[in-house]
Order: structure tokens, then C-alpha cells, then sequence
């Protein structure tokens, strides 16, 4: 660059010098000083190669027209002229000297690469030309070739390159390749490269990627298809193809590989409808390099949900209707479906008891009622039997309980003092809490029973108000009780008198002993009544009788119970005829409920008894001690 | 670099005879051959070729080696293009791969014992395993190969001369590589298995051709 501002400089000076002949010389030189001036900076723009030949062209130029243009004055021009000349040599030096004209650079192999095994193509990176037009040659040797060859087509790969086809293509053997740079001034060789056709074999992509989406029974899957690279000749055997497909999803990032062996088609199974994908193939050739992928193919999936939603919405509406249709039909039904799964337990009944009744309190009717029931209660409980015991109050008031079991109903009482109790007990000599509590009940009922004054029709239970009076401490044997006795049917006026029933019931008197805590039937004891006074005493006879069970009231000379009623005094006054009668000891109680002093059947009496009582006859016996039963 | 120690062999020259098509006996037919041999030297020539990348790259580092040293198997006129050996035809091409094979079983033998001898434990144990089973490779190939091309004849597709010619001409493989002055150098094991690896892809590619001509099937 300094020498050529220099050089312009002198050009300028020589330039400077003429002036004094022509002014359009001066013109001339003023313009091309100026145009060699800037020509740095355009040299800088347009490339050295054309301002430099364009400064040297003018500067030729003004060599010329100073040559010519100074024609007269030869001694100073010839001067000039060697200055100008001199001055132009440094110029077109200086010019040459930024870019060099020099032999070329050494140029580079870069590679060769061989599509399917039967041609190649190498590429070269040229050196720097030297300024001169250089070309760049290519030779080689080879393997079992004398020689060196010349590259056979340098233009079908383009710029650079050298292509080798079949004819001129060997496997297995080695080519050694050298590029040569020429210019005008030398040439540069390359280094060698050494190569051999088997090594650098790289196909083309697949070709014709498609992408099919198979839906296969509702799961889709992509189908990838493609054809092998065109040039590649797989029928003879010569290579094999081997390939490998890359998928990526739309929103992500990462590709997945899967290797396709030698099928020019592949089936992806993992694909999800809805999303879009990217697919991308290459292939190799037996163990060389890969080629590039493919050009992408894109393929959406379609949304098979979508098609299938209407369907879907039918069916579970349906369902939906016929849920809530069951449901109303149990909320309807749900009393019979109570009913039916839920059968209600049957609450305690007893027949012939209305517990509607009784609901209301305890009222008279329900009472009635449950007294109407008793004897059923009682029949339910055959087993069971009613008892009126008397205790003796000679020992004590502490009522013994009487364990028996019979069938029928017994009062018994003491000798003494007497308190009913009419207990209800089994047989066994254990009583559970349960019976006694039945017992209990009973005997609660009874009591109320006892209380009431309401009567039984016909039936062999008789009111028995129970005696609250016991009247202990009495030596005697002196029995008092008190019967009161309602029916409905009761024409009784005799309040105080005892009444017998009409039953066969009977009076079993227990006399206590002392050392028996248990009561026993054998060893109950049974006093004859002697008399009864008209205070509704009974006077016992002391006497032990030993027959169990019954009542034998039997006068010392008379063991029959039965006496003829001779004739009839009076009122109240039977004289009873003394007979002897059969053994039997039983008790009858004749008539009816009342006693009724008018008899009127005379007989004939043999002895004479005192009857505290009135007793109607209606059978034409009397009881040698009519007894009132109680029943 | 697959361990081919591990993997079941496809012992393509040990199939079991059956002479007259017993039951239970199954005769492999001539696709099943090919397949088999195919595959066998299809692993002979990775395995080659690993093992010559290795020691170029320990050996020798710098790519360009211009090693104009020629093969022991130079004078076995080989097809090098495509054309060629489909016009070779079916006879010669076979006969070419026997030879092929039966050159390379000396030197590969020859190979591992240099190797697995080394004084100066250049080579390591992995290398030497290798070059065993490439010898040990090679050998049932080329069972295999014979194999093939009887059944080739029986089919009447072979010439029934084929095989049978002694390879005279080859110069004796150990004069080749390694008899010089009674040292062997890692320069003439990498010449070897230059040499070999250029071979196994050889007979690799025939065998491929000679099947392809011979059956047409899908493959091709």
C-alpha cells in the first residue's frame, strides 16, 4: 500500500510537471490522480482482482497519452517519460503486490464417498489460487493398475470434484488420489490420500416416506412404509440394506429410534390418537456408514374418541335412566320390600286378652277380662295347680308353701288361725325364680281375684277373699275364717254364714308339727270338725288321721262320712240319721251354693249333729259334718 | 464388539448328516445353508474389521498410512466389481471363496500365536481372544462353504470339479508376513489384518451373489 501511494505521488508529480503546456492535459492527469487516489478504497470494495487490473489498465493508459501527448520537447520528455514509466512500474508492482500473483495453493482432499457400492465420487477444498486461474487436477493410482490416471469426470458431482463411475470403479483395492492445483505460475499437489471403495460406502436416504394410520379393531397403529434409495441394487445380492426409523411426537423434543432390518416397512403400536408425529428414515449398506435421515413425514392420528363420544353418552345415559328408575321403585315399594325382607316380629298375643284395652290403663273391663281369661291361663298351665293353703298359726304365721301337684284346687288351712295363700307351684320341690314369679303372679292374680268381688260362673274357683286376719295365738283349734263369697248368682243373705260351694272342693286342713320344717302330704294331719259353731268356727276334733288327702271328719264311732239326715227340726236343726254307710270319705257338696234351711225330707236320724250350718239338701244326704267347702 | 464366545455358533460346517432323510433328522436345505454361511461370515468380517480399527488406532495414530504392502492373497484373481462376478458364474465364484478361505486359515492361526506370544505385551488378552476366534471362524466357514457347494452339486447347479483345485501358486503365508528376520513386528500384524479384513468382506460379498444367483428368493 506505501509504495503505492507513493508510486502515486510520482505519478502526481510527473503528472504535475506537463502543466505548463496544456491545461486539459492537466485536466487529464488531475482526473486519473484522482481516480488512483480513491482506487484504494474501491479496490477494497470491488475486489482487488478488478480494481487492479482496472489501475493498471489506466495506469498503462497514462503512460500512453504522456507519451503521446508530449510529442515537441523530446530532451525533457525522455525524462519524463523513463520517470513516468518508472513511476508506472511502481505502480503495477505495488498493484501486484496486494494480491499476489504466485503458483496455487496446496489444495485438500476432503473425501470420497460411495453410494451403492459401485461408483464413487472425492471432493477437494482448493488452495488459494495465486491470482491466476488455476485448475485443479486429479489423479490417482491403483491397486493392480500401472499408471497414473487422470480423474474421469469432473463435473458430474459439481465443482471440485471427481467422480469415478462403474467403469472406472474397483472394490478391493486401494486408490491413492492426489489433487493437483495449476496456474500459470507452478502447481501445488495435494497430499494422498488413500482409499479403498469398500470403506467409504454411504447410500442415499429412503425414499418416498408414507405414513398410513391402520385402526385395526379400534387400536390404531402407524404404518411406515418407504423404498430403498433408487441406485441401490439389492436383487443381485450386491448389498444389503439395512434400515432404521426415528419418531418424535409433536410437542416433544426427543426422537425414538427402531430398527427395521432389511423390510422397507415398519408398524408403530405405541401411538395415541390426538397427536401428531414425525418420522424419519435412513438406511445403511452392509457394515458402512449410515446415510442421512430422510426428509420428515408428518401424520396426525385422528381422534378416535371423538367418534366413539356419541356412543358413548348414549350408553351411559341409559344407564343413568335405569339406575334412577330402580331407585324410584324401591322408594315406592319400599313398604312391601319392608314387609318382605323385613317381616315384623309378632308381638306377645294371648288369646282372649285385648291388649288394646289394657293400653288405656287398667281399667274395669280389663280386668273382667283378664278374670274372664283366668281359667284358660289356667287350663294353658295344666300343669300347674292352684292352691289355697292354710298355714297353722300355732307355729307361726310364716306360711309354708304347699307343693303338691294336683289337678285340683285344695284350700287348706290350719287348725288354728289360718291365712290363705293360694300358691301356685309345681311339683318339684325347686322352684326357679321363674315360677316363682309365676307364682307369684298368680298368686297376685289370685289375690285380686280373691278381691274382686266378682264371681265365677261355674267354675271351680271360688272368690276367696283372703283372710288378712289370722288369728294367732289361739290354743284352740279354732278355725276362723271368713268366706265371702259373690256370685252372680248369689242369693246368699247369710253374710256371715259360710256357704259351701257347690263344687266337690274341699278343706284339707295342715296341721304343722313342730319338727317338720317341710310339708309333707303324708304327714299332713287332719282334724275332724267336730262342730261348726254358727260364728263360722269350725271345732276340729284332735285327732290325727292318718288318711292322706282327704278330710275325714268321722266321729269316733262313725268312720262313714255319710249320715242320713233323719229329720229336720225346726230350722236349722238336722238330726242325722247315724248309718254306716260305705267308706267312702269323700266330701260331697250337695246343693247348691246356698244353704237353705227348709228341708223338708224327713228321715230318719239316728244320732243327732249339730250343724252350726244350713245346708240345702238336694241329694237327701248330708255330710255328717257338712263342711263348707271352699272352693 | 460382540463376545462371539457367548452367542450359540451357527456351526454352518457341523450340521448333522442324514443319509437317508431319517425321521427326526433334519436336513437343512440349501437356503438354510447360504443363510447360515452367510451370517458366519458376516460376523467373521466385524470382528476383522474391530480388530484392525484397533490397532491402527494404537499402533498407529496418524490416519493416512500409505502402506503400499501387498496381501498373500494377491494372486488370487478376484472379481472387484459387481459385474465381474456375475460373470464369473456360479463355478468359479465358488471355487474363488474356497480359496479365499483356505489361504487365510494359516496366517490367522499364525496371527494368535504371534500375538498371544508377544514379548512386549502390546497386544492385550482381548485382542489375541479374538484373533482365536477369528481362526476358529474362518475354519468352520469354510466347512460350511464345502457343505454348500456339495449341495450346489447334488442339485446339479455346481460343477462337480469345483474345490478340488490346490492353491500351488500362493506363496507360503508365513514367508508372507512374518518371517522377516525372525521378528514380527506390529507393523506386519496390521498389514495382516488389513489384508484379511479386505478378504472376509470379499467372501462375504461372493457368497451373497452366489446365492442370489442361485436361489431366487426374496432376500435378494
Amino acid at each position: 500500500m506505501i509504495t503505492y501511494y507513493l508510486a502515486v505521488q510520482m505519478c502526481f508529480i510527473r503528472m504535475g510537471r506537463p502543466q505548463m503546456y496544456r491545461k486539459s492535459r492537466l485536466q487529464h492527469a488531475n482526473i486519473y490522480w484522482l481516480f488512483m487516489l480513491f482506487s484504494p478504497h474501491m479496490s477494497y470494495v470491488f475486489g482487488k482482482n478488478k480494481v487492479h487490473s482496472q489501475v493498471t489498465g489506466f495506469c498503462h493508459l497514462i503512460n500512453h497519452m504522456l507519451v503521446m501527448s508530449l510529442p515537441f520537447q523530446d530532451t525533457q520528455l525522455s525524462g519524463m517519460r523513463r520517470d513516468l514509466r518508472l513511476a508506472l512500474l511502481l505502480l503495477l508492482s505495488a498493484a501486484l503486490e496486494s494480491n499476489s500473483m504466485s503458483p496455487p495453493g496446496k489444495p485438500v482432499l476432503l473425501g470420497c464417498r460411495s453410494p451403492e457400492k459401485e461408483t464413487f465420487t472425492c471432493w477437494w477444498e482448493p488452495g488459494p489460487d495465486g491470482g491466476l486461474p488455476t485448475t485443479h487436477r486429479l489423479y490417482y493410482e491403483r491397486e493392480r493398475l500401472e499408471g497414473i490416471h487422470e480423474c474421469p469426470d469432473y463435473q458430474s458431482a459439481g465443482k471440485n470434484s471427481c467422480f469415478f463411475d462403474k467403469n472406472h470403479t474397483s472394490i478391493w483395492v486401494d486408490y491413492f488420489l492426489t489433487v493437483v492445483a495449476f496456474n500459470d505460475l507452478g502447481n501445488a499437489t495435494s497430499d494422498p490420500l488413500k482409499m479403498d471403495v469398500m470403506e467409504i460406502v454411504k447410500p442415499d436416504p429412503p425414499e418416498n416416506v408414507t405414513l398410513l394410520v391402520k385402526d385395526i379393531e379400534d387400536s390404531p397403529h402407524l404404518h411406515v412404509g418407504w423404498q430403498r434409495p433408487q441406485n441401490t441394487d439389492t436383487e443381485s445380492g450386491w448389498v444389503t440394506i439395512k434400515y432404521k426409523l426415528r419418531v418424535k411426537q409433536e410437542n416433544n423434543k426427543k426422537w425414538k429410534e427402531y430398527m427395521s432390518g432389511t423390510q422397507t416397512h415398519f408398524s408403530l403400536y405405541s401411538v395415541s390418537p390426538g397427536v401428531e408425529y414425525s418420522v424419519q428414515v435412513r438406511c445403511r449398506l452392509d457394515h458402512g456408514f449410515w446415510s442421512e435421515w430422510s426428509n420428515t413425514s408428518h401424520v396426525k392420528i385422528p381422534d378416535y374418541l371423538q367418534d366413539k363420544r356419541p356412543f358413548g353418552i348414549l350408553v351411559s345415559t341409559l344407564c343413568v335412566i335405569t339406575f334412577i328408575a330402580t331407585m324410584c321403585i324401591l322408594v315406592m315399594k319400599r313398604k312391601y320390600l319392608k314387609k318382605c325382607f323385613l317381616p315384623p316380629v309378632p308381638g306377645p298375643k294371648i288369646t282372649g286378652v285385648d291388649f288394646t284395652l289394657l293400653k288405656s290403663g287398667p281399667t274395669e273391663d280389663a280386668i273382667n277380662s283378664l278374670n274372664q281369661n283366668f281359667p284358660l291361663m289356667v287350663a294353658w298351665k295344666d300343669q300347674m295347680e292352684d292352691y289355697l293353703i292354710v298355714t297353722e298359726n300355732d307355729i307361726g304365721l310364716e306360711p309354708h308353701p304347699f307343693i303338691s301337684q294336683k289337678r285340683k284346687n285344695r284350700s287348706m288351712f290350719s287348725s288354728s288361725g289360718f291365712c290363705f295363700h293360694s300358691e301356685i307351684q309345681s311339683q318339684d320341690s325347686r322352684l326357679s325364680l321363674n315360677e316363682q314369679e309365676k307364682a307369684g303372679k298368680r298368686n297376685h292374680e289370685i289375690q285380686q281375684f280373691v278381691k274382686s268381688n266378682k264371681s265365677l260362673s261355674g267354675t271351680s274357683l271360688s272368690n276367696i277373699e283372703q283372710t288378712q286376719q289370722c288369728s294367732h295365738k289361739q290354743q284352740g283349734t279354732i278355725i276362723n275364717f271368713g268366706i265371702t263369697e259373690a256370685t252372680q248368682q248369689s242369693r246368699s243373705h247369710h253374710d256371715n254364714t259360710v256357704k259351701p260351694l257347690t263344687d266337690s272342693g274341699y278343706v284339707d286342713i295342715r296341721r304343722h308339727e313342730e319338727n317338720t320344717e317341710e310339708v309333707d302330704v303324708k304327714t299332713l294331719q287332719y282334724s275332724r270338725v267336730k262342730e261348726m259353731n254358727s260364728d263360722n268356727t269350725l271345732i276340729l276334733e284332735k285327732e290325727n288321721v292318718s288318711r292322706p288327702g282327704y278330710m275325714d271328719v268321722q266321729r269316733q264311732e262313725n268312720t262313714e262320712g255319710y249320715s242320713r239326715v233323719k229329720e229336720v227340726e225346726g230350722d236349722s236343726m238336722i238330726i242325722v240319721q247315724k248309718q254306716i254307710l260305705s267308706s267312702d270319705t269323700y266330701y260331697k257338696e250337695t246343693g247348691n251354693n246356698s244353704i237353705d234351711c227348709d228341708l223338708q225330707m224327713p228321715r230318719g236320724l239316728t244320732g243327732f249333729s249339730k250343724v252350726g250350718v244350713c245346708a240345702e239338701l238336694d241329694s237327701g244326704y248330708v255330710d255328717t259334718i257338712p263342711v263348707t267347702h271352699l272352693m | 464388539m460382540l463376545d462371539l464366545r457367548k452367542k450359540p455358533r451357527m456351526e454352518a460346517g457341523t450340521s448333522p448328516v442324514c443319509p437317508s432323510g431319517q425321521a427326526g433328522c433334519h436336513v437343512p436345505s440349501l437356503a438354510d445353508l447360504f443363510n447360515r454361511v452367510i451370517q458366519q461370515s458376516s460376523r467373521v468380517h466385524a470382528i476383522s474389521s474391530d480388530l484392525h480399527s484397533e490397532f491402527e488406532q494404537y499402533f498407529f495414530p496418524s490416519k493416512n498410512f500409505l502402506g503400499k504392502g501387498k496381501c498373500h492373497t494377491y494372486g488370487i484373481m478376484t472379481p472387484a466389481d459387481k459385474e465381474n462376478a456375475q460373470r464369473l458364474g456360479r463355478d468359479q465364484l465358488t471355487e474363488v471363496i474356497l480359496r479365499l478361505l483356505g489361504a487365510w486359515e494359516d496366517p490367522l492361526s499364525q496371527l494368535y500365536h504371534s500375538m498371544s506370544q508377544d514379548q512386549n505385551q502390546d497386544f492385550n488378552h482381548y485382542s489375541s481372544n479374538k484373533a482365536l476366534e477369528i481362526s476358529d471362524m474362518v475354519h468352520e466357514l469354510r466347512d460350511g462353504v464345502t457343505k454348500v457347494a456339495e449341495k450346489m452339486k447334488l442339485l446339479g447347479v455346481l460343477g462337480n470339479y469345483v474345490g478340488y483345485t490346490i492353491p500351488e501358486t500362493l506363496p507360503p503365508s508365513s514367508a508372507f508376513y512374518f518371517n522377516k528376520k525372525g521378528e514380527v513386528t506390529s507393523m506386519d500384524h496390521l498389514v495382516l489384518l488389513y489384508c484379511f479384513r479386505r478378504d472376509s468382506n470379499k467372501v462375504k460379498n461372493y457368497l451373497r451373489i452366489l446365492k442370489c444367483t442361485t436361489l431366487p428368493v426374496l432376500d435378494c
